[in-house]
C-alpha cells in the first residue's frame, strides 16, 4: 500500500518536472521561429550575468567564500569575410596583370642580358 | 541580398541553432532523468531534433530573401 502510494508520488513528481520543462519551453517560445529564439537568447544574456553576480554575493555573505569573477571574454575583431574578400581581390588583380608584368619583366631581363653581353 | 543582410541572417541562424540544440539537449536530459532511466538516447534525440529544426529554419530564411524579419525593441518607459 505504502509502496504503491510512494511509486505514484514518484511518478507524479517526475511527471510534473518533465511537464514543467515542456511548458517552460513552450512559454518562452524556444523552439519557435528564429526571431523568437534570438529574442530569448538576448533576454538570457541580459538576465544571467546580474543573476550570477547576485548569487556570488549571496554565497559570499553566507559562507565568506569569494567566487572569483570570470574575466570578460576577449573581443576578437578578426573579420574573416574582410580578409577573404581582400585575398580574393588581390589574387584576381595579380592574375589580371600577370601577362603584362611577365612581358615587362622579360623585356627588362632581355635588356639586362644584352647589356651584359655587349 | 546585401552583405549586411546576409551577415545578419547567418548570425540569426547561429543563434537559433545554439538555442534549439541547447533546448533539445535540456529536454533530453530532463526526460532521460525522469522517465528513461538515465539512458543516453533521449539526449541524442533531443539534440538531433533541435539541430534539425534549426537547419530547417535557416533553410527557409535563406530561400525566402524578401521576407522581412522584425526586431524586438524594448519598451522605453515614458
Amino acid at each position: 500500500m505504502v509502496a504503491r502510494v510512494w511509486s505514484l508520488m514518484r511518478f507524479l513528481i517526475k511527471g510534473s518536472v518533465a511537464g514543467g520543462a515542456v511548458y517552460l519551453v513552450y512559454d518562452q517560445e524556444l523552439l519557435g521561429p528564429s526571431d523568437k529564439s534570438e529574442a530569448a537568447l538576448r533576454r538570457a544574456e541580459e538576465v544571467v550575468p546580474p543573476a550570477m553576480y547576485q548569487f556570488s554575493q549571496y554565497v559570499r555573505k553566507q559562507t565568506g567564500l569569494q567566487i572569483p569573477q570570470l574575466p570578460a571574454p576577449p573581443k576578437i575583431n578578426f573579420t574573416l569575410r574582410e580578409s577573404w574578400n581582400s585575398g580574393i581581390i588581390k589574387v584576381m588583380s595579380a592574375l589580371s596583370v600577370a601577362p603584362t608584368m611577365a612581358l615587362e619583366y622579360s623585356k627588362e631581363g632581355w635588356e639586362y642580358v644584352k647589356e651584359r653581353t655587349k | 541580398m546585401s552583405e549586411s543582410d546576409l551577415g545578419r541572417k547567418w548570425d540569426r541562424c547561429l543563434a537559433d541553432a545554439v538555442v534549439k540544440i541547447g533546448t533539445g539537449f535540456g529536454l533530453g536530459v530532463v526526460f532521460s532523468l525522469t522517465f528513461f532511466k538515465r539512458r543516453m538516447w533521449p539526449l541524442a534525440f533531443g539534440s538531433g531534433m533541435g539541430l534539425g529544426m534549426a537547419y530547417s529554419n535557416c533553410q527557409h530564411d535563406f530561400q525566402a530573401p524578401y521576407l522581412l524579419h522584425g526586431k524586438y525593441v524594448k519598451e522605453q518607459e515614458q
